[in-house]
């Protein structure tokens, strides 16, 4: 085994052994558990509360109204007339519902709702859609069905390209790879800054002496940026692995209950191409391999742990642009801006890779992307061996930015 | 087993002059102690001659090629400030040093054992390094430098710190690799510790040597030397006194009738002047020690 292979499966072992990467792999997998499943359950929870109602008015009306209301909420009493304005105590006196709509029909006017109700803002939309139908009917004489009949109007939304059979296919492939970028985000992220902590450690305890002693610091680097790249890929397989069981969970857990759509909707749609995972594991290549050695190289600067935080807070700067800018991304997927960012370095890998998961990115632009992000790594790869080599040895002040210039030209 | 040559070595940090121009030659087997004051350029010309700088001029060559990372790993250094990983277990430490140097499994945890053992560090084999005290963790550093049996070890101030006993230790650690023919390189502000061990010295000051050899040759080359004689008696002191070019050193530095007087004196024809003035009841030419030769190259001394 040569050095590259003795650092790297020290460090490897050192790496999968450390509470940090133990804690952190567990507790990323069990957010992902709990962002799929715990908003099914809040959701379910409170949509059953939340969508119990009394209605109250004439009898004519507020049976007309009953029927369309059904189909979002459960009507827990019809009354004629209040005597007073409804307090919590009476909304939970008549089955603990959340709201009382008066429904009214002024002369002249159309229908009029006047609703007391918990948590006011819930209500408004829900209640105007759903009684449209009635109001349309009381204006024109055209009888309540005939309306709503005609008002239920079916889209169906394509995908021009081909990829998604129709929106809500579109929509959850948004929610598989926003869950993706998040996994990019933190596994480049957390390995960076561990490679960081690793060279701040070498460097304070001058085990970095013994290193440079024995082998080129250029293979030291490329033997640290390997073992914290393999831990990364383990850490991203138990996460995706637990994106997959928690979407099988949720959807079986809340098959078809509307509380449930958001999460149970996109990881039970987990049906992740090989496309996509090929381009996940690629952007998360070339994206750690620029962030790790940038690092690495910030990392041998400093000549106390204390000082890590003051050299990794830029660095901080483009992964979290590319986060924001993937957000973007998710949406206007092919718009020009976007299209230009994919190509940037550093934030292309989380811009690209979004691109990649919701639309259909020309091979060109792909290829480009990919060229210009393993250029740049190998680039700042040289740049950072070159400041590594030097930095790792240099004790006392830390060095000027001049001085880190100078060391660049020499 | 190589002979280690450096050539005119000198290196700068910006406008800091560490080493301005170092030369000396360390022979195969040979103990060599390099001395100095603080700042005088021996932990760089150390680092120089283990690759870790490179020299701004001059050559460094072992076996009479160029030093490179193959020759490197047949080198062991033991560094002045102790570079141990602290949250790994000693025998994981000892032997991950190995693997570094070649030293493959099984052999690099068999190896670490012997030294573990050998150093007396059997209780704490199994307990993380930054657990242990400054002097066990001397001794841990000790054993990675060794384990792999360089054919160069360097050791940069290996005594510092270390309790009487654990100096002990390391002073007997040291002869073991001394008989092996390990070439050594060390450097040291206990003179006495390092006096009996080495067999040929360096003295670097402000970048430069200031002298060099065995202390014989050091010792030849020194311009005086200085006389004891006793009882402190009048007549004995007036003999003394008119000796050309001696020099009464004070009572203070030797409770007896000490003179410095030059190396090219006869010191017979003295004795006999002495004699024949008083009871002489000893007479004793005391060469100077290395650490007189010390202060004075590096200019602490007249």
């Amino acid at each position: 085994m040569n050095t590259v292979g003795v650092i790297f499966s020290a460090e490897f072992l050192r790496r999968i052994k450390s509470k940090a990467f133990l804690v952190g792999t567990i507790i990323g997998a069990a957010s992902i558990l709990l962002i799929a499943i715990l908003p099914s359950i809040l959701g379910g929870a409170l949509s059953s509360s939340s969508k119990k109602i009394v209605l109250v008015g004439d009898p004519a009306l507020t049976a007309t109204a009953k029927t369309l209301l059904q189909r979002d909420f459960e009507i827990t009493a019809t009354l004629r007339k209040l005597d007073a304005a409804p307090t919590p105590a009476f909304l939970d006196a008549h089955g603990k519902a959340s709201a009382v709509a008066i429904l009214s029909r002024p002369v002249g006017d159309g229908l009029h709702v006047v609703a007391y109700a918990r948590d006011p803002s819930a209500f408004r939309e829900s209640f105007g859609t759903d009684l449209a139908p009635l109001q349309i009917a009381l204006a024109t004489g055209v009888p309540v069905e005939r309306v709503a009949a005609h008002l239920n109007v079916t889209v169906d939304v394509h995908d021009v390209s081909g990829r998604f059979a129709d929106a809500s296919s579109a929509d959850a492939a948004k929610g598989v790879a926003y869950l993706f970028i998040m996994m990019l985000y933190l596994s480049i992220l957390l390995n960076a800054q561990s490679i960081m902590t690793s060279v701040a450690e070498e460097k304070t305890s001058r085990i970095a002496e013994l290193l440079v002693s024995t082998l080129d610091p250029a293979r030291l680097l490329t033997a640290k940026i390997l073992a914290a790249a393999a831990t990364g890929f383990i850490q991203l397989a138990v996460w995706v692995t637990a994106g997959a069981v928690s979407g099988r969970i949720a959807a079986s857990m809340f098959p078809q209950h509307d509380g449930a759509t958001a999460s149970a909707t996109m990881l039970g749609a987990f049906d992740v191409s090989t496309g996509e995972i090929a381009a996940f594991l690629a952007f998360f290549v070339v994206g750690f391999a620029q962030y790790g050695v940038l690092y690495a190289a910030a990392a041998s600067l400093i000549n106390r742990t204390e000082d890590l935080g003051s050299v990794a807070g830029p660095l901080v700067v483009p992964v979290v642009l590319g986060i924001i800018l993937a957000q973007v991304a998710l949406q206007f997927p092919n718009s020009p801006n976007m299209v230009i960012c994919s190509l940037i370095p550093l934030i292309s890998p989380f811009v690209m890779f979004t691109r990649v998961a919701v639309s259909d990115v020309p091979a060109w632009q792909l290829v480009l992307s990919l060229a210009i992000n393993v250029g740049t790594a190998v680039l700042l790869a040289w740049l950072s061996g070159k400041i590594y080599r030097v930095g790792m040895l240099l004790y006392g002040r830390a060095p000027s930015l001049k001085q880190v210039l100078a060391t660049l030209r020499a | 087993m190589g002979t280690l040559v450096l050539s005119g070595v000198a290196r700068s940090f910006g406008d800091v002059v560490a080493v301005r121009d170092v030369s000396f030659t360390v022979p195969a087997g040979t103990t060599f102690g390099l001395l100095g004051p603080n700042g005088a350029g021996k932990t760089t010309t150390m680092r120089m001659i283990l690759g870790i700088l490179l020299p701004d001029r001059g050559s460094v060559t072992w076996d009479g090629a160029p030093v490179d990372l193959a020759v490197r790993r047949r080198f062991g250094y033991l560094p002045e400030e102790r570079g141990l990983y602290g949250k790994l277990k000693v025998r994981e430490q000892i032997a991950y040093f190995g693997r570094l140097h070649g030293v493959m499994p099984p052999n690099d945890t068999k190896r670490a054992d012997a030294w573990i053992e050998r150093l007396g560090l059997g209780e704490y084999a199994n307990r993380p390094c930054a657990e242990l005290s400054k002097g066990n963790q001397q001794k841990v550093q000790v054993a990675c430098a060794a384990l792999h049996e360089p054919e160069l070890l360097v050791l940069d101030e290996p005594f510092s710190g270390l309790d009487p006993v654990n100096a002990e230790t390391l002073l007997g650690v040291l002869q073991t690799l001394q008989q092996a023919g390990t070439t050594l390189i060390l450097s040291s502000h206990q003179m006495w510790q390092i006096e009996d061990l080495c067999k040929a010295f360096c003295v670097i000051a402000g970048g430069t040597v200031r002298a060099s050899g065995t202390l014989q040759e050091l010792r030849s080359g020194w311009p005086t030397r200085i006389v004891e004689i006793e009882p402190q008696d009048d007549a004995l002191r007036g003999v003394l006194d008119a000796t050309a070019g001696a020099r009464r050193l004070p009572e203070a530095d030797r409770p007896v009738l000490a003179y410095e007087i030059p190396a090219a004196a006869d010191t017979a024809a003295l004795l006999r002047r002495l004699v024949a003035a008083g009871d002489v009841t000893r007479f004793e030419r005391v060469d100077p020690s290395l650490r007189d030769i010390y202060l004075r190259a590096i200019g602490a001394a007249a």
